[in-house]
C-alpha cells in the first residue's frame, strides 16, 4: 500500500475493522451509561471525536517534542492524562464564554470525558504503534467517530427496547453488553475490507 | 466499633456494591484482559493495588485538597501508582507486561479507582480507605477470574497456558474476541443478579409490567 | 467583610490550589521517578536478555536458564557484525565450539495488524533453510496473533525453506509450508510476508 494513503487506511480501520469501543473495549463505562437516549448520545458522541483528535495530536507533539528528547518517557501515563483533562477543562471554559446553546447542548458532558478510557487509550496506542503525527492524527479523529458511531447504533436500539421485556436479570447493563456483543460480531464483518500495510 | 465497620465495607465492596457487576464500572479491562488468565490475574493484582493505594493516600490529603483541583489531584494520585505498577511488572515480569501492552496504562482511566476516591476516600478515614479500596479491587478481580477461566478455556483449551482440553477440541475462537468478552461479562452479570441477588428484585417490584405496551402505541 | 479576610480568602482561593497542585505534582514525580532509577538497570537488562534470548532461539540454539548462562552461551557462539554507525546489521553463528561460522541470524520487520512486527530469522551456513523465527516486538492481539510468540509456531519454521505458503493450522505437509493460527489471519500473513522477504534479501545483507 502507498505510504502516502497510510492514514486514510489507518481512518477508515479505526471506525470499522479495528473500532476502539467494539474492538478494543475502551470507552465503554460512558457507553453503557449514556446510551439510553439518541440525543444525549449525539452529544456524547461529539464530545469525544472532538475531544480525541485534538488531543491525540497534542499527545503527539508532546510526546515526540518534549518526552522523548527529555528521556522523560517513563512520566508518559501522568503527563498524557493531564494533557487530556487540562484540554478539556479549557475546551469547557471556552465554549461557555463563547457560546451558550453550544454549552447547554455540549458543555455537561465534557467532564464526563476526561474519565472516558478511549481517550487515554486511543494516544496509548499511538504512541505504543509508533504512528506518524498525521496518522496520529487521523487515528484520534476516526477513533471518535467509530465510538460515536457505536454509541449512536446503541442508542437507537436501546430506545427500541424500551418496549419489550426482558429478563430481570438482564435489564440494564446486561443486555447492552449483548447487544454490544451482536454489534462487535457484526463489525468482525468488516476485516479484511482494509489491509493495513 | 471499627472492626465492625471494616468488615462491613469489605463484604459489601465484594458482594452487593461490587464495583463490575453492580456499579457496572471498569468494564474495559475487565473486557480486554480477560482472553487469557495469566493477564488477569497479573491485572487484577495492579488494580488491587492502585485502588487500595490511591484511596489510602487520597483518604489521607483530603482535608487539605483544595475543591477546585479535587479530580485532578486524584487523577496525578492514581497516574503515578500505575506509573510505578508499570515500571515494577517491567523489571519483574516483562514479559506479561508486553503481553498487557497498553492495558497498564489504562488502570488510570479504571473507573473503579476513581469512583472509590471520589465515594469513598473523600469523606472516610485512611485505613477504612485503604480497606474499601483493597475490598474493591478483590471484587472486581474474582469477577474477571471467572470470566478469564472460561474465556481461555473454551476459546483456547488452556488454562493458565496448559492445555487441559486436549486436541480433539475446537476452539472457540469468538471467546477470545471481542463478542465473547461481551457475552461472557453478560451472562455473569445475569447469573449473579437473576439468581444470587433474586431476593433484592423480588422485595422491591410490586407493579406489574403491563405499562409497556401502552407505550408500545405511541 | 474586613480587608484581612478578602486577602486570605483571595489565597486560599486562587493561589493556594496552584501551590498545592505544584507541591503535589513534584512530589509524587519524584516518588515516580525514584522507582524509575532504581530498577532501570534491571529493566535494560531485561531487554537485552530477551534480544539474545531471541537470536539464540531463531539460531536453533538451546536455550539455558537464567541470564548469566544465557550470556555465556550468547558470547560464546553468537558474532555481532556492525554496519558502519555501529548499529548491529546481522549476527554470525559460531559452532558449538564457537570457533566456525555455522549459520546467520539477520532482522526482519513488517506491519503487522496492529503495528510493525519486527523478528529475526536465522538461516544455515548456505543461506538454504532456516534455523528459526523469533519475534522481538509485536502488538497483536493478545490470545489470538499474539500467539506467534508460541513455542510451536516459531519453531514449525526449522529447516524449512521459502517461499513459504500459509495452511490451515494442523495442515502443513511440505517444507514450504506453515501452519497459521485460527482466527488470526491477517497476523499469520504478516509473518508469512516478513518470513519470504526476508529469505529473499538475506544474501544482499550478509554480503554487504
Amino acid at each position: 500500500m502507498n505510504a502516502a494513503l497510510f492514514p486514510f487506511a489507518i481512518f477508515f480501520a479505526a471506525i470499522f475493522t479495528n473500532n476502539i469501543l467494539l474492538t478494543n473495549y475502551l470507552g465503554m463505562c460512558s457507553f453503557l451509561a449514556i446510551s439510553k437516549e439518541i440525543k444525549t448520545s449525539v452529544g456524547l458522541g461529539i464530545a469525544v471525536t472532538f475531544v480525541m483528535a485534538c488531543t491525540s495530536l497534542l499527545n503527539w507533539l508532546v510526546y515526540h517534542y518534549i518526552l522523548i528528547p527529555l528521556g522523560l518517557d517513563y512520566l508518559r501515563f501522568i503527563v498524557f492524562i493531564i494533557v487530556i483533562a487540562a484540554f478539556v477543562q479549557l475546551v469547557e471554559m471556552i465554549i461557555e464564554r463563547v457560546s451558550e446553546t453550544l454549552y447547554a447542548a455540549l458543555g455537561i458532558y465534557l467532564p464526563l470525558i476526561t474519565v472516558n478510557c478511549a481517550i487515554l487509550g486511543a494516544v496509548l496506542f499511538m504512541v505504543i504503534r509508533e504512528y506518524s503525527m498525521l496518522t496520529g492524527f487521523m487515528y484520534g479523529l476516526g477513533s471518535g467517530i467509530g465510538w460515536f458511531l457505536a454509541i449512536l447504533a446503541m442508542s437507537g436500539i436501546r430506545q427500541k427496547l424500551k418496549n419489550a421485556r426482558i429478563p430481570r436479570g438482564l435489564e440494564g447493563a446486561g443486555i447492552a453488553l449483548i447487544i454490544t456483543g451482536m454489534m462487535a460480531l457484526a463489525f468482525i464483518g468488516f476485516t479484511g475490507m482494509i489491509k493495513v500495510s | 466499633m471499627a472492626k465492625g465497620k471494616t468488615k462491613k465495607v469489605f463484604l459489601s465492596d465484594i458482594g452487593k456494591d461490587n464495583p463490575v457487576f453492580v456499579q457496572i464500572l471498569g468494564i474495559c479491562s475487565a473486557l480486554a484482559v480477560t482472553n487469557v488468565l495469566k493477564n488477569t490475574v497479573v491485572m487484577g493484582l495492579g488494580v488491587m493495588f492502585t485502588t487500595a493505594m490511591s484511596s489510602f493516600t487520597v483518604s489521607l490529603l483530603r482535608k487539605i485538597i483544595p475543591g477546585r483541583v479535587r479530580m485532578m489531584v486524584e487523577t496525578l494520585i492514581i497516574a503515578a501508582y500505575v506509573i510505578v505498577v508499570d515500571i515494577v511488572l517491567r523489571a519483574f515480569v516483562p514479559d506479561i507486561e508486553r503481553q498487557l501492552g497498553p492495558y497498564v496504562g489504562l488502570i488510570i482511566t479504571n473507573c473503579i479507582i476513581m469512583g472509590r476516591a471520589e465515594a469513598f476516600a473523600l469523606s472516610n478515614s485512611p485505613g477504612l480507605s485503604l480497606v474499601d479500596g483493597l475490598a474493591s479491587g478483590i471484587g472486581y478481580s474474582y469477577v474477571l477470574l471467572t470470566i478469564a477461566f472460561f474465556r481461555e478455556l473454551l476459546g483456547s483449551g488452556t488454562i493458565w497456558g496448559y492445555n487441559v482440553l486436549g486436541s480433539g477440541w475446537t476452539n472457540w475462537s469468538i471467546m477470545v474476541m471481542a463478542p465473547g468478552a461481551f457475552f461472557m461479562l453478560a451472562i455473569f452479570i445475569w447469573v449473579v443478579k437473576g439468581l444470587v441477588l433474586k431476593v433484592e428484585d423480588d422485595a422491591a417490584v410490586k407493579t406489574p409490567v403491563q405499562t409497556p405496551a401502552k407505550e408500545a402505541t405511541a | 467583610m474586613s480587608a484581612t479576610t478578602t486577602k486570605v480568602s483571595f489565597f486560599r482561593e486562587r493561589i493556594f490550589p496552584i501551590l498545592f497542585m505544584f507541591i503535589v505534582t513534584v512530589v509524587f514525580i519524584t516518588a515516580v521517578s525514584g522507582v524509575y532509577l532504581s530498577t532501570q538497570g534491571t529493566i535494560k537488562l531485561n531487554e537485552t536478555l530477551f534480544l539474545k534470548r531471541a537470536i539464540l532461539f531463531a539460531a536453533n540454539i538451546p536455550v539455558p536458564q537464567g541470564g548469566a548462562a544465557i550470556e555465556k552461551v550468547y558470547q560464546l557462539r553468537i558474532k555481532e557484525v556492525k554496519d558502519s554507525s555501529g548499529a548491529p546489521k546481522y549476527y554470525e553463528v559460531m559452532d558449538a565450539n564457537g570457533t566456525e561460522l555455522s549459520g546467520y541470524v539477520v532482522y526482519g520487520s513488517g506491519p503487522g495488524l496492529w503495528g510493525t512486527i519486527q523478528a529475526v530469522i536465522g538461516f544455515d551456513k548456505g543461506l538454504e533453510k532456516l534455523t528459526g523465527v523469533d519475534f522481538i516486538k509485536q502488538d497483536e492481539t493478545p490470545g489470538l496473533g499474539a500467539r506467534i510468540t508460541e513455542d510451536w509456531f516459531r519453531a514449525q519454521f526449522r529447516g524449512k525453506s521459502g517461499p513459504f505458503s500459509m495452511v490451515r493450522e494442523g495442515e502443513q505437509s511440505t517444507t514450504h509450508q506453515f501452519d497459521a493460527i485460527t482466527g488470526a489471519t491477517i497476523t499469520s500473513t504478516a509473518v508469512r510476508d516478513i518470513v519470504n522477504k526476508t529469505e529473499q534479501n538475506v544474501k544482499s545483507i550478509i554480503s554487504n
